[in-house]
């Protein structure tokens, strides 16, 4: 026997436990059986154990280099470390549908050992959508793409991991989106329960707000790794470039992001029920959409994976979902009704509806553009594509007027704000903004819509910095030093200044964007030893070819000298790595030597014998901003999720209404009007 | 600094005939999206290129005048490079046509005979394809080459 045997019985065994937990639990719902709810709930922990034991099959399978099963024989060979081995686990698209499948399995372990903080009556619900969402992977993982499939004739060796992939980076990004897509799965089983049961309460906002913070936090982690990868592999000088396969992972984020504001507003004031449901399901549509664009082949793309009848699958999954999903909806419609009313435009929920406008737009700009080449061959019987142009000229303007309604939403009062109240806590990042638009064109700074960027960018954090100022301040005035105040208020109002973590994190991402879009420089050189090229104020001395031959690969290296202020600062080996078994694809080793944000990026474009080499370079600056500010985002995201501990929970309980609550913490901080 | 206005839980729980929606919500909610509308109808008409096979371009009769992608594969042996201009010159062919294309430029790390090529440029009719952009398709991130043909 086999482990890919083991791992085949494996698969089968949580197919059956996930059926019956749907079963169970829903006939343990309707019936109002506890005993039938509790072994689902203990079925549904067998699913994940066997989903356990299948992964772990593979993965042994892939260490004892058994390339008796055709995917391990596809994507590792003898040569590689033992990391990439593992990693290669989800290095093709069985492994990574059984890596979906473990992640929603363990995702679902966990909302079952926390159950008792969701509202019991949704449980049973929540439990059969997640576990019908596993058994639809679980079926394909057993049919058309089953990972341990074996076949008769076994190679000596394996034909190893593409050399793109031979990278840290594919240790962390793959897994990462891959979990994010997966996690929108759990808000969704919650919309699905609350739909089914009409329990909308308050509970229930707050285990799906949970919810979805934690699937936001992650997609946020796999979308940033993603970018950083692709800017330290690729070689293009870039890190997002707007490609179908990265539009797909970025749709849900945008929904989840929607909807992670538009909530507030239900939770505050019963308002857009209606509206953060549809989000809801529209983040999770989009997740599975991705999927299937991803693997279908139905839009072209510069990644091409491996087409294969997988994608009908996804189709068929994707219509269940939406259908499904709005019939419940159309169902429980009627019994949506708001709580209140609006009242002003310049309120919070109104900077909020604003914020969801926003982000539905450039959700709608997105997908129009991803799908464009369908749409003109449907309407024109023509295929036309878009490019990155298109995505660059209609999110820019959306994003600034975002940025904007980000600075200024955190300082309006729900229901309405009056003016003078307003200009009070709006005059001090407005003039920093003034100040730095008059400014920047005197530090070079010439092009508008950079400009512009610029200004929005530090009107924002002007405002953030500004409340957060305010808020040490008050508490400062108690008798708490700067840094505990500050530390104190992050600690009582988590999601408040996690929020603002985020966007300040956002804040400066885009600056880092605009900086690397308008500022970057580019320069093409062909050079012979001792010959140099000079770009903006670095000089690159040109001074040979290495070759280094090793017995899976060989790496041609060129030796270069950077200088600046007219000292040496390093010697940088950009260079081209070709990998026996894929002789076809060399991959690129890139030098990135950062002087303060400024990145510079050099490519080993040719090369002649041992003494020419073509480089490409390019000065990106402030593209570090972007990793800076996506780590931010991803702690303030984490800040947001952290549990509050039992005590401040079961205050917050017992208030009658949250807005007592929070109007309690005004006098040290909490809340700044 | 004032508290956020507290609603006393009476008026919530009284439900109140339903009133239409204030009308500067409804006015900036059509601002936003018109704009959105527009900016997606205007930069579409700006960027759109056509995306088409090597034997469609030979029946196109607009492409002179705009920029047309053309996706095929680049022919064996017919890759010549001038070094000095970093131009390249090859021959993408697609369902038995065959279309001479130049470019210059940076080729990308995985251009051989034998890739799949995007370009992106314009064709006049007569002559080579001049290519303003060459895009190889990558090499899937989640399967290998030997495993791309058929599972």
């Amino acid at each position: 026997m086999y482990f890919s045997d083991l791992g085949v019985i494996a698969l089968i065994l949580a197919l059956g436990f996930a059926l019956y937990t749907v079963v169970a639990s829903v006939l343990g719902a309707v019936r109002s059986a506890p005993q039938l709810v509790q072994s689902a709930k203990r079925s549904l922990l067998a699913v994940t154990f066997f989903l356990l034991l299948a992964s772990a099959a593979l993965v042994l399978s892939f260490l004892t280099h058994d390339f008796g099963v055709g995917y391990v024989a596809q994507h590792s060979s003898r040569a590689m470390p033992w990391y990439f081995t593992t990693a290669a686990f989800y290095g093709g698209q069985e492994g990574s549908l059984l890596y979906w499948a473990l992640m929603l399995s363990i995702f679902s372990a966990i909302f079952v050992f926390t159950s008792k903080r969701a509202p019991a009556a949704l449980v049973p619900y929540v439990m059969a959508t997640l576990m019908a969402t596993e058994a639809f992977f679980v079926i394909v993982l057993t049919s058309v793409s089953n990972p341990f499939a074996r076949s008769p004739i076994i190679p000596a060796d394996g034909a190893g991991l593409n050399p793109l992939l031979m990278d840290p980076g594919m240790l962390v990004h793959p897994p990462m989106l891959l979990m994010g897509y997966m996690s929108f799965a759990l808000p969704y089983a919650f919309a699905v329960a609350a739909m089914i049961t009409g329990n909308l309460s308050s509970e229930w906002l707050r285990s799906i707000r949970r919810w979805t913070l934690a699937a936001w936090t992650i997609q946020t982690t796999g979308l940033i790794l993603g970018a950083w990868w692709a800017y330290h592999v690729l070689g293009w000088g870039g890190y997002w470039g707007w490609d179908p396969v990265e539009n797909a992972a970025l749709l849900p984020w945008l929904t989840a992001t929607a909807f992670l504001h538009s909530t507030m507003v239900q939770e505050r004031r019963g308002m857009l029920k209606v509206w953060n449901l549809f989000l809801i399901i529209a983040s999770f549509a989009l997740s599975i959409f991705g999927t299937f664009e991803v693997r279908s082949g139905v839009i072209s793309s510069v990644h091409s994976f491996a087409y294969s009848d997988i994608g009908e699958y996804y189709l068929v999954f994707l219509v269940i979902v939406i259908v499904f999903s709005s019939a419940l909806f159309l169902w429980r419609l009627p019994q949506l009704r708001p709580e209140q009313e609006f009242d002003s435009v310049i309120s919070r929920e109104g900077v909020f509806l604003l914020n969801n406008l926003l982000l539905i737009g450039m959700t709608f700009a997105t997908l129009w553009g991803t799908l464009f080449p369908l749409i003109s061959a449907f309407v024109r019987g023509q295929t036309m594509t878009v490019g990155p142009p298109f995505y660059n000229q209609v999110v820019s303007p959306l994003i600034a007027v975002l940025i904007v309604a980000m600075g200024v939403g955190p300082l309006l009062a729900w229901r309405r704000t009056s003016r003078s109240a307003l200009w009070r806590n709006l005059s001090v990042p407005a003039i920093l903004a003034a100040l730095c638009a008059v400014v920047l064109p005197i530090f070079g700074v010439i092009d508008i819509a950079a400009n512009i960027g610029f200004s929005v960018c530090a009107f924002s954090a002007g405002a953030i910095l500004y409340e957060l100022w305010r808020g040490a301040r008050v508490r400062h005035s108690h008798g708490e030093p700067y840094l505990v105040a500050l530390y104190m208020l992050f600690n009582r109002y988590r999601q408040r200044y996690g929020g603002y973590l985020v966007h300040l994190g956002l804040v400066l991402l885009i600056v880092g964007v605009i900086g690397s879009h308008y500022f970057q420089q580019q320069r093409d050189a062909v050079l012979k030893p001792g010959q140099d090229t000079n770009i903006a104020g670095y000089r690159l001395t040109y001074l040979g070819n290495i070759d280094t031959k090793e017995s899976d690969k060989e790496t041609i290296t060129a030796q270069l000298q950077v200088w600046s202020n007219g000292q040496l600062q390093s010697y940088i080996y950009p260079g081209r790595i070709t990998y026996h078994n894929y002789g076809d694809q060399p991959a690129s080793l890139i030098p990135i030597n950062t002087f303060g944000f400024t990145d510079l990026y050099v490519v080993l474009t040719d090369w002649n014998g041992a003494a020419q080499a073509t480089i490409r370079i390019f000065v990106n600056p402030l593209v570090s901003l972007v990793w800076y500010g996506g780590v931010l985002m991803l702690i303030g995201g984490v800040i947001c999720w952290w549990p509050e501990r039992r005590r401040t929970l079961a205050a917050a309980r017992s208030a009658a209404k949250p807005d007592v609550a929070v109007g309690a913490g005004i006098a040290d901080g909490g809340v700044v009007v | 600094m004032q508290p956020a206005l507290t609603i006393p839980a009476s008026e919530q729980e009284t439900i109140r005939p339903r009133k239409r929606l204030p009308f500067s919500f409804i006015l900036v909610g059509m601002a936003i999206l018109g704009a959105v509308i527009y900016l997606v109808y205007a930069n579409t008409q700006a960027n759109a290129v056509y995306y088409m096979t090597v034997p469609e371009l030979k029946h196109c009769t607009t492409c002179a005048t705009q920029a047309v992608r053309v996706a095929g594969f680049v022919q064996n042996g017919s890759i010549e490079r001038d070094d000095k201009n970093q131009s390249v010159s090859f021959v993408i062919t697609d369902s038995m046509q065959t279309l001479p294309v130049t470019y210059s430029g940076v080729v990308p790390d995985i251009f051989r005979p034998g890739v799949q090529v995007v370009v992106e440029g314009h064709y006049t009719g007569t002559g080579p394809f001049q290519a303003q952009t060459l895009l190889a398709k990558c090499p899937s991130k989640f399967q290998s080459a030997t495993a791309g043909a058929k599972k």
